[in-house]
């Protein structure tokens, strides 16, 4: 399994944000979670990154128990097996479109020109790697974003609403890129969405609620 | 709406971030409140020294003056018949020391103001300087012998009985009663009485004048035919000395703490920067809800006029404060030595505080004015979605060169008024050009820079981030560049300053021991009361121990009656390449001429030029003759062509900014028959101790007039020691500014700094997503503020270093009339670089300990 998660429970101070959540994504699988605003479908991400604690239950990622890793060690599982997609794109204006690609391999300490371009090609965007972000629209910003998050191959790609900020037919784009991009690359790929569309190219889809997940 | 808005949206900002908008309120009023409590100091001294120069000198509509010393009272006789004079009033005013006996208070000498006068009209001129006896006196006792009547400070530091120094004699006196008059210690005596005490019998200094009413003045003077040596002056013009003599001191003073303003508008500036940056997305929200941009931008300009506001008024009550303590401490002289014995009163003046008010506001909303031109500017729609304006490569080089040549063409300019104001406006130029040069710099450097560190991503991150958006590093460092040029020119000047200094010494003090009779306050003022005789000097080449004696005899000269008098000293010049310190060679004299050796004040205030005859001193050494009783002295000068006096070099002279003359003791003597001197070089025989010369000296000064106690001796050592001593002192307040300017610039790098981190908590959160470590994403930030600092410092220097070559060769002469060697002390001001590099990596990086924490990833969350 990519992605393994067992009687997982988030609460704050004065509320409980979920509780009984488990699931196990498999490598290359596509799951799209849908729920509810407000009943932790980002918390549940970042707890799949290693980016946000938890109160009970256990969150294993490629083998390894993310619970019992100091944030540097999850920092580095994340950069090796992790690639983010966002709803607001989170690109770095003051790198070009290329750099912001090539991220994730210089955090890797490697660089691979000719695979940026390449990946920049495979999501429509040959030619545009010496722009800045302010120079692109959003539906362009959106696919720099899926570009970077599969550059260095993850096992997993963890993606919210990333068609939230985009028109229908921009977003049906974006979609197809991202999903033949993540088949093609072999990557899991876990989708928080509220959008049907989106949410029926899945392997399966999961409903998040307050005391568990189910399909 | 404004209003209501800044009530409403920005009181909420100013109250939830105090501390750090009172660090800008805090900036602004230590500017005012230096350069008001300085303007508050100088006048009041001022104001003071010209009521004690007025009420010493009277109400005359006219005073006759001699340029130098004293004249014949035979003029008082021929004008005492004149029908267009009502009065007139003979004064004989002479400078000594007087002694508290016979238990003196602490055993030392004050300087003492001796104002001889006939009582009988003095009161229709000069009501202060009447005597008015004691009850119990005789009234005759305004014109008994040894009896003088003292003002308030002099009674305070005298007894009932004590003695006044004539040469090396010391003379009984008796206090009769008082007089009005203010300022320093005064003493009031009979004329004659007094020209009797002091050998001046015959001798007059000025006789002021009322003219009868309808005299016209100009036509007067013309009837008057007055003799050489002896001008009619305004009464203005004393007063007008008075502010002269201190003017550039004043101005240097004021100037030197408008920098401290400087910086306190440096750091509303980041305050308000960080503001902005923390309220982006709330001003892109009233933007969409329809607030212009101007409308924007006037409301942060609001915001700091109101901290300006608030420091200034704070700023002008702390200066009053800080004025009337120093008045109270210090009396009213603040290092300079031009209003030394002088306790004024607070003289507050409402136009100065509304002008330092003013400024104080102006500079505030002068900090103001680049963040809310980001205000201004901020595209609402995409700072609402975190993208902020598309990077502005600014690089409008133009301007900049414009200012710089601007700058460099001021530098040249002459001065106003005897001050350097172009100077100084130089100096603002080159600053701001200098710092709108930035953007055009980090690009020079960092385009170079970026393909070396493509492929490393914490170099790379920190690089392309300075490089995209030079204009906001540009914006971030220029604090810390203006602050670092004005300590590297400050550090240059006093580096320069110092080291021309200590070469002066070491060629004006070639002696083992000095000695004199006057007080070093005293010097030039007293030097015809108190001196030594040919006969003790010759008596001093003879003690054991002795090995040669080299005279100084030090008077005055005055050229222009409302500029200070001329020091005029006569030495032994033989060889004036080895004892005077000149700037370049001397020149040979022409034969029937005679050489004088003139201070670099002299040529840019009286026209003196090396390898010319100098006509108005010609002039004004006529007098010098015809002063002393000596026919044969009156003779020679006359039959002397009067143009002869060749300047055959020009020599630095840091002890008098208003010029200097010296010529040789031989000519000297020859054409004034005055053999007197003021100080003699020792120079010891090898083995001799110092300490048993000056015992036998003193036994010797004993022996010849009872007055061995009155003479002052040091050691060269001494006098180098004592003169560092001082210089360091009066400049201690440079250092205390330099670091006060690097912490406000330091600040300003914080403040910028946790305003971008605050700005780009996405983009961290974003770092954090991707797997960069807290460690590294503080590595990013603080290699980011070493990228900045790095620019800011080299940027600094460079700035620092041509600011320093105005202050160097431009300020300082202008001032002060001396020029100095440029000396750079390049391993200090490289350790000052490296220290603000230093410093403001260590302060990026506690700025950016927040973007690496939880808020970060929160950051991105905020949008899940």
């Amino acid at each position: 399994m990519t992605l393994h998660i067992k009687n997982l429970a988030k609460r704050y101070p004065d509320s409980a944000v979920f509780q009984n959540v488990s699931l196990s994504v498999a490598p290359g699988e596509f799951v799209a979670i849908v729920g509810e605003s407000g009943v932790g479908k980002s918390t549940l991400l970042n707890c799949m990154a290693g980016l946000d604690s938890w109160d009970e239950g256990s969150v294993t990622l490629k083998g390894v128990d993310l619970g019992g890793l100091p944030d540097d060690q999850r920092a580095l599982l994340r950069r090796q097996h992790v690639g983010f997609v966002f709803q607001a794109f989170h690109v770095l204006p003051h790198l070009d479109v290329a750099q912001n690609v090539a991220l994730p391999l210089l955090l890797l300490g490697s660089h691979d020109e000719a695979r940026v371009e390449a990946m920049l090609a495979s999501v429509g965007l040959a030619g545009l790697g010496k722009r800045l972000p302010q120079q692109l629209s959003g539906g362009q910003l959106q696919r720099v974003a899926i570009a970077r998050a599969l550059i260095h191959r993850p096992a997993l790609l963890l993606a919210d609403e990333p068609t939230g900020n985009l028109d229908p037919t921009t977003a049906a784009k974006v979609m197809d890129a991202l999903t033949a991009q993540t088949r093609e690359h072999g990557a899991s790929l876990v989708l928080v969405t509220h959008s049907q569309a989106a949410a029926s190219r899945a392997d399966r889809v999961l409903y998040l609620r307050s005391d568990g997940i189910s399909s | 709406m404004l209003f209501k808005l800044l009530r409403q949206f920005s009181w909420r900002e100013l109250t939830h971030h105090p501390w750090r908008n009172a660090a800008a309120v805090a900036a602004v009023m230590l500017g005012v409140a230096l350069a008001f409590a300085t303007h508050l100091i100088n006048a009041s001294a001022l104001s003071e020294f010209s009521t004690a120069v007025r009420s010493v000198n009277g109400q005359p509509d006219l005073e006759l003056r001699a340029t130098q010393g004293t004249f014949d009272e035979a003029l008082y006789e021929q004008l005492a018949n004149n029908p267009h004079i009502s009065v007139a009033s003979p004064v004989l005013e002479l400078a000594s020391y007087a002694l508290a006996y016979p238990s003196p208070p602490d055993g030392k000498r004050i300087a003492l103001k001796v104002i001889g006068l006939d009582a009988l009209v003095v009161a229709q001129l000069a009501p202060a300087l009447m005597p008015v006896p004691m009850q119990d006196a005789d009234r005759f006792s305004l014109f008994t012998p040894g009896s003088v009547f003292l003002n308030a400070a002099a009674r305070q530091a005298l007894t009932d009985t004590f003695k006044i120094q004539s040469g090396l004699q010391l003379l009984d006196v008796k206090v009769a009663g008082s007089v009005a008059a203010g300022g320093a210690a005064l003493a009031v005596m009979d004329i004659g009485a007094a020209q009797e005490m002091f050998g001046k019998r015959g001798q007059l200094s000025r006789i002021d004048l009322r003219l009868k009413p309808g005299t016209d003045r100009a036509t007067f003077i013309q009837t008057l035919q007055l003799p050489a040596g002896i001008v009619a002056a305004e009464p203005g013009d004393a007063a007008e000395r008075v502010s002269n003599l201190s003017r550039a001191y004043r101005v240097n003073l004021t100037v030197l703490a408008l920098v401290a303003l400087f910086t306190g508008a440096f750091l509303v500036f980041s305050v308000l920067s960080l503001s902005v940056a923390k309220r982006a997305q709330q001003f892109a929200l009233l933007g969409v809800l329809g607030l212009t941009g101007r409308e924007r931008l006037g409301l942060v300009l609001m915001e700091s006029c109101l901290l300006g506001l608030l420091g200034s008024a704070l700023g002008l009550l702390l200066g009053t404060g800080l004025a009337a303590l120093a008045l109270r401490v210090l009396g009213g002289d603040l290092g300079g030595g031009y209003f030394a014995g002088v306790a004024p009163s607070l003289q507050f003046s409402w136009l100065a505080a509304l002008t330092y008010g003013a400024l104080g506001t102006a500079a505030a909303v002068i900090g103001g004015w680049w963040p809310a031109r980001t205000a201004q500017r901020l595209p609402p729609a995409q700072t609402l979605k975190g993208l902020g304006a598309a990077p502005t490569q600014g690089n409008n080089q133009w301007l900049s060169i414009i200012l710089i040549a601007a700058g460099a063409l001021l530098a040249a300019a002459p001065p106003v008024f005897g001050i350097p104001l172009a100077a100084y406006v130089s100096v603002a130029l080159l600053l701001i050009g200098g710092i709108t040069a930035l953007p055009w710099l980090v690009a020079l450097l960092y385009d170079r820079i970026a393909p070396v560190v493509a492929h490393q991503l914490l170099p790379l991150l920190a690089v392309e981030r300075a490089r995209r958006v030079r204009a906001s590093a540009a914006v971030a460092v220029s604090g810390v560049v203006a602050s670092l040029s004005l300590a590297v020119a400050l550090t240059v000047m006093v580096a320069s300053f110092r080291g021309s200094v200590t070469q002066w010494l070491d060629v004006v003090l070639p002696a083992d021991l000095y000695m004199r009779t006057a007080l070093p306050t005293g010097a030039g003022a007293s030097a015809d009361t108190v001196y030594f005789t040919p006969e003790f000097v010759a008596s001093i080449a003879k003690v054991k121990g002795v090995q040669r004696v080299s005279t100084l005899r030090t008077t005055s000269v005055s050229l222009v009656s409302s500029q200070p008098a001329v020091a005029l000293i006569a030495r032994d010049v033989t060889d004036p390449g080895r004892v005077l310190p000149l700037v370049g060679n001397p020149l040979p004299v022409p034969p029937d001429h005679i050489a004088i050796y003139v201070s670099e004040a002299m040529v840019d205030l009286y026209g003196a030029r090396p390898g010319a005859v100098f006509d108005s001193f010609s002039a004004s050494f006529k007098p010098l003759a015809q002063s002393i009783p000596d026919q044969k002295a009156i003779n020679l000068i006359a039959n002397e062509n009067s143009s002869k006096f060749y300047v055959a070099g020009v020599w630095r002279d840091y002890a008098r900014q208003f010029g200097a003359v010296v010529i040789g003791k031989a000519d000297f003597e020859r054409l004034t028959g005055d053999t007197r001197v003021n100080d003699l070089a020792l120079w010891l025989a090898t083995g001799a101790d110092s300490s048993q010369v000056e015992l036998a000296v003193r036994a010797a000064a004993d022996q010849f007039s009872g007055a061995g106690g009155l003479i002052e001796f040091a050691s060269t050592r001494q006098i180098r020691a004592i003169s560092l001593g001082i210089f360091d002192r009066s400049f201690a307040v440079t250092y205390w500014l330099q670091g006060v300017a690097i912490a406000i610039g330091l600040f300003g790098v914080a403040a910028s700094f946790s305003a971008q981190v605050l700005a780009r908590r996405k983009e961290f959160g974003l770092l954090a997503h991707l797997g960069l470590t807290k460690r590294q994403i503080l590595t990013v930030v603080a290699g980011e503020g070493a990228a900045w600092t790095l620019i800011g410092s080299v940027a600094g220097l460079a700035l620092g270093l041509v600011v320093s070559l105005v202050l160097v060769h431009v300020v300082n002469p202008q001032s002060f009339h001396w020029t100095m060697d440029w000396v750079a002390p390049w391993l200090r001001l490289l350790g000052l670089c490296a220290a603000v590099v230093l410093a403001g990596t260590v302060t990026a990086w506690l700025a950016g300990r927040a973007a690496a924490g939880q808020d970060a990833v929160l950051a991105v969350k905020e949008d899940w």
